[in-house]
C-alpha cells in the first residue's frame, strides 16, 4: 500500500457517515418522543445545523493549518508537556466510546437472539474484526467502510414497504409538545451525530485539492437524511404514546416486515448492523491511536493496537445491564461533543496567534 | 482484506454453534393462544402448538392453564409438555368477551414486552369463550388456530372486517384521537364466522359493527381499495329491491368546523366507486338516468347507516373512526388538551356523505 495515498472524497464522504451511523438509529425515534414529544423529529434538523457548524469550524483549521496535522499546530505553540497528557485523556474518552458502543450492540443482539449466551463471548468475536480492521491503516479502513456501505445500503429503502400505513395525521400539527428534559435529552440526541469530529486528525490523509470538507459535509448530511427518514417513519407510523413506549422502534419496525417468502427478518437486519457498528468503533480506536501516536511510536504496532482493545474490553466487563451501559455511553457522549467542538475552536485560537506572529515553541 | 472477509463470514457461521441449540423437533411453537377472564379475576390461557415431530401421530398440542398472568401461564405450559414452548412462531391472539369487556390492554403489554413476539402478531376478539372455540375441532377445516388465522388474512373477501394487529391496536389505544377495533369471531356450530367489528372505548370492548354493516363503517373510517356490499334499497313500491355493489374503492375525506361554544361539526365523505353485479329492481341501469337515480339511492343508503352507526358509537362514546384525530389537528394544543374529547365527542354533529359512482353494470344488460 502506498503510504502516500490519499482518501478519496468520496471515501471520505461513506466513512463519516459510517462513522456516525450505528447502534443509535434503533433507540433515536423513541428518544426523539420521550425528549421532544410531537414532531420530535423536527430536533434532528436543528442538530444538523450545528454538527454542520461543527465541520465548518473543522473546515476553517484545515483551510488556516494548510491542510497540516492539528497534533502539528497545537504543538508549534503549546508545550508537550501540556499536550501529552491531554493526548492522554482523549485516547481514552475515545477507547472508552468505542467499547461502550460495542458493548451495547452486543446486549442488543443477545436480548433478541441469544438471551443465555455471556454477551462478551459476543463481544470477543466482533473486538477480534476490530482488530483485524485497525492493523490495517485508515487506507484499508476507508475501503471495507466503503464496501459494507454498499452491502448495507438496501435496508435504507426497506421503509418505503411501510408507507401505506403511514399517515401525516399521527404527526399532529404540534411541535415539541409533551416532552421534557429538552436540554438534556438534546445532548443525548446530538449524540448520535458524533462521529465526524474524528476527520480533524486525518487531515495528513487528505487531498487538499481534491475538497475533502465537502465530504464531511456531504457525509453528515446524508446521515441526517437516513436518521429523519427513519424518525419520520415511526412518527407517521405509531402514535406518539405509543412511540415513547417502544424502546427500540426500529427493531419493531423491521420485526413487521413480511416478505411472501420469509418474514420477521429483524435478526438479519439487526446482524447488518453489525457493519455500521464495526466502523463506528474501528474509527473511535483509530483516533484514540491517532493521539497516542504523537507521544510514542509504538501506538503504530500491533501490539498497541491489541493492547488498546484488550484494555477496552476489559473495561467493558464493567456495565453489565443496558441501562448501565446507555449511562455511560450518555456520560461519554457529552465529553467527546465537547472534545468535538472543543479542538477546533483550540486550533483557530493557536493559528490566528500563530498568524498574528506568536511566539511558537519549536 | 481477504482475512476480514473469511472472519466475518466465520463469525456469522459462528452463531449455529449457540450453547441453547434449538432443535426444530424438540420446541413446542405456540401458534394461536387464546385468554378468557375467569372467576377472581383469574386468567385461562390456552395455547395451541402445531407438533413438528415426524414420529408422532398428533398434529397438534393444546394447552391450558389458569393462572394470574400470560407469562405465569407460559410457565406452567412447560410443566405439562416435554417440547420447549416459545412464542416466536404466535400469529394469532384470541380474546375472550368477558376479557374484552374488562380491558385487555394489561395482557397485550405483556405481549409486547416479549422480544420474540413481534407488532404484527393479530388481535381477535371472541364472542364467546376464545378457549372453547380454539379447543373445538371444526370438520370441515383445518386445524382450528390456522383456521381462524387464515379466514383473518384472506383478502378479497371485501367485507371490510380486517384483521388488527399488536400494533394497530396499541397504535389506536395510545393515540387520543382515536379508539382501536379488532375483528369478532363467534363460532355457529358447524363453522367459525366473522361476526363483525368490536369497538373498544380504551381497552374496554363496548360495542359491535355486524359483519353485515362492516363494510360501510369501514368506508368511513379508512380508504377501500376492494369490497363488497349488498343493499337493501329503501324503495317504498318495491321494498325488496336489493342491488350488489362489487369492487368498491373509495375515498374517504373528514373535514371539521368550530361551531360556538366549544362544538364541533364534521362532514365525513366517500367517494365509492363500484361495479354493480346484481340489481333486482325495475329501473334500467343502461338508461343514464335511471342510472344516476340508482347511484343516488346507494349513496343515501349508506349515509343514513353511517351517521346511525355513528349516533350509536357517540352514545357508547367510542371513536373508532378517528374524529378525535381531525378535530385534534385543527385546534390549538392548548384548546385540545383544554378539551375532554371523551365527553365532547358525543355532542359533535357528524354529518356522513357517500357519493357513489357505477363504473360498470357487468357484461349484461
Amino acid at each position: 500500500m502506498n503510504e502516500n495515498e490519499k482518501l478519496s472524497p468520496f471515501h471520505i464522504a461513506v466513512l463519516v457517515f459510517m462513522s456516525q451511523m450505528g447502534i443509535v438509529v434503533f433507540t433515536l425515534p423513541n428518544s426523539l418522543a420521550v425528549y421532544f414529544g410531537t414532531n420530535g423529529w423536527l430536533f434532528l434538523l436543528i442538530c444538523f445545523v450545528v454538527s454542520t457548524i461543527n465541520i465548518y469550524f473543522i473546515s476553517l483549521v484545515f483551510r488556516l493549518g494548510k491542510g497540516r496535522s492539528v497534533f502539528e499546530i497545537l504543538e508549534r505553540s503549546i508545550p508537550k508537556a501540556v499536550l501529552y497528557p491531554v493526548y492522554i485523556g482523549l485516547a481514552s474518552v475515545w477507547i472508552l466510546f468505542g467499547s461502550m458502543i460495542g458493548k451495547k450492540y452486543v446486549l442488543l443482539f443477545q436480548m433478541m437472539a441469544f438471551p443465555t449466551t455471556n454477551p462478551m463471548v459476543i463481544k470477543l468475536a466482533i473486538d477480534i474484526l476490530v482488530y483485524l480492521l485497525l492493523i490495517k491503516g485508515i487506507y484499508n479502513i476507508s475501503k471495507a467502510a466503503t464496501f459494507f456501505f454498499w452491502i448495507t445500503l438496501w435496508m435504507y429503502p426497506l421503509m418505503f414497504m411501510f408507507l401505506p400505513h403511514f399517515h401525516w395525521i399521527r404527526l399532529t400539527p404540534f411541535i415539541f409538545k409533551e416532552g421534557h428534559d429538552m436540554v438534556k435529552g438534546g445532548v443525548d440526541i446530538y449524540a448520535s451525530f458524533l462521529g465526524y469530529e474524528l476527520f480533524i486528525l486525518l487531515f495528513p490523509y487528505m487531498d487538499q485539492k481534491k475538497k475533502p470538507m465537502l465530504a464531511i459535509y456531504s457525509g453528515n448530511a446524508f446521515v441526517t437524511f437516513i436518521y429523519i427518514w427513519y424518525s419520520l417513519t415511526c412518527f407517521g407510523l405509531f402514535s406518539l404514546k405509543q412511540l415513547k413506549k417502544l424502546l427500540f422502534p426500529l427493531l419493531d419496525l423491521q420485526a413487521l416486515l413480511r416478505f411472501p417468502f420469509v418474514e420477521r427478518l429483524e435478526n438479519l437486519l439487526f446482524g447488518f448492523y453489525l457493519f455500521l457498528v464495526l466502523i463506528t468503533v474501528v474509527m473511535y480506536l483509530l483516533a484514540a491511536q491517532e493521539a497516542v501516536r504523537r507521544i510514542t511510536p509504538i501506538a503504530k504496532s500491533h501490539f498497541f493496537v491489541f493492547i488498546t482493545i484488550a484494555v477496552g474490553y476489559g473495561i467493558s466487563y464493567i456495565p453489565k445491564s443496558i441501562d448501565q451501559v446507555n449511562d455511560w455511553i450518555m456520560k461519554l457522549g457529552y465529553t467527546v461533543t465537547g472534545i468535538g467542538f472543543g479542538i477546533p475552536i483550540i486550533a483557530i485560537l493557536v493559528l490566528l496567534i500563530q498568524g498574528k506572529g506568536g511566539q511558537s515553541h519549536v | 482484506m481477504s482475512r476480514l472477509l473469511a472472519a466475518i463470514i466465520m463469525m456469522c457461521m459462528l452463531t449455529g454453534c449457540g450453547t441453547e441449540q434449538r432443535i426444530l423437533e424438540d420446541l413446542g411453537m405456540i401458534q394461536t393462544a387464546s385468554y378468557d377472564l375467569e372467576e377472581n379475576n383469574k386468567l385461562r390461557v390456552t395455547i395451541n402448538m402445531p407438533v413438528s415431530a415426524t414420529d408422532s401421530t398428533i398434529k397438534k398440542m393444546l394447552l391450558t392453564a389458569v393462572t394470574d398472568s400470560s407469562k405465569e401461564a407460559r410457565l406452567l405450559f412447560s410443566n405439562q409438555t416435554e417440547l420447549t414452548v416459545v412464542s416466536g412462531q404466535v400469529r394469532n391472539t384470541l380474546f375472550g368477551l368477558d376479557l374484552a369487556k374488562a380491558g385487555i390492554h394489561r395482557h397485550v403489554d405483556t405481549l409486547l414486552r416479549d422480544t420474540s413476539m413481534s407488532l404484527g402478531v393479530k388481535v381477535t376478539i371472541i364472542n364467546g369463550k376464545a378457549g372453547e372455540l380454539l379447543s373445538k375441532n371444526y370438520k370441515q377445516h383445518s386445524e382450528t388456530g390456522q383456521y381462524i388465522n387464515r379466514m383473518l388474512e384472506k383478502r378479497g373477501s371485501g367485507n371490510g372486517i380486517m384483521p388488527s394487529s399488536l400494533y394497530q391496536f396499541t397504535r389506536d389505544y395510545h393515540d387520543d384521537g382515536i379508539d382501536p377495533i379488532a375483528p369478532i369471531v363467534k363460532d355457529t356450530g358447524e363453522d367459525a364466522e366473522m361476526d363483525g367489528i368490536a369497538l373498544f372505548q380504551d381497552d374496554r370492548y363496548m360495542m359491535k359493527i355486524p359483519a353485515k354493516k362492516a363494510l360501510i363503517f369501514t368506508l368511513f373510517k379508512r380508504n377501500l381499495k376492494q369490497g363488497e356490499i349488498i343493499i337493501h334499497l329503501e324503495n317504498k313500491k318495491n321494498p325488496k329491491d336489493i342491488v350488489m355493489l362489487s369492487n368498491i374503492m373509495s375515498k374517504r375525506k373528514v373535514k371539521v368546523h368550530h361551531l360556538a361554544n366549544n362544538r364541533f361539526k364534521v362532514d365525513i365523505s366517500a367517494s365509492i366507486r363500484g361495479s354493480v353485479l346484481e340489481y333486482t329492481g325495475n329501473k334500467d341501469l343502461v338508461k343514464k338516468e335511471q342510472r344516476h337515480k340508482i347511484e343516488e339511492e346507494i349513496s343515501q343508503y349508506i349515509s343514513s347507516q353511517g351517521e346511525q352507526m355513528i349516533k350509536d358509537m357517540q352514545k357508547n362514546k367510542v371513536d373508532s373512526l378517528g374524529i378525535g384525530q381531525y378535530v385534534r389537528n385543527s385546534l390549538s394544543y392548548a384548546e385540545w388538551k383544554s378539551l375532554n374529547w371523551r365527553n365532547v365527542y358525543p355532542q359533535v354533529e357528524v354529518n356522513c356523505h357517500a357519493k357513489v359512482l357505477i363504473k360498470n353494470y357487468g357484461k349484461y344488460s
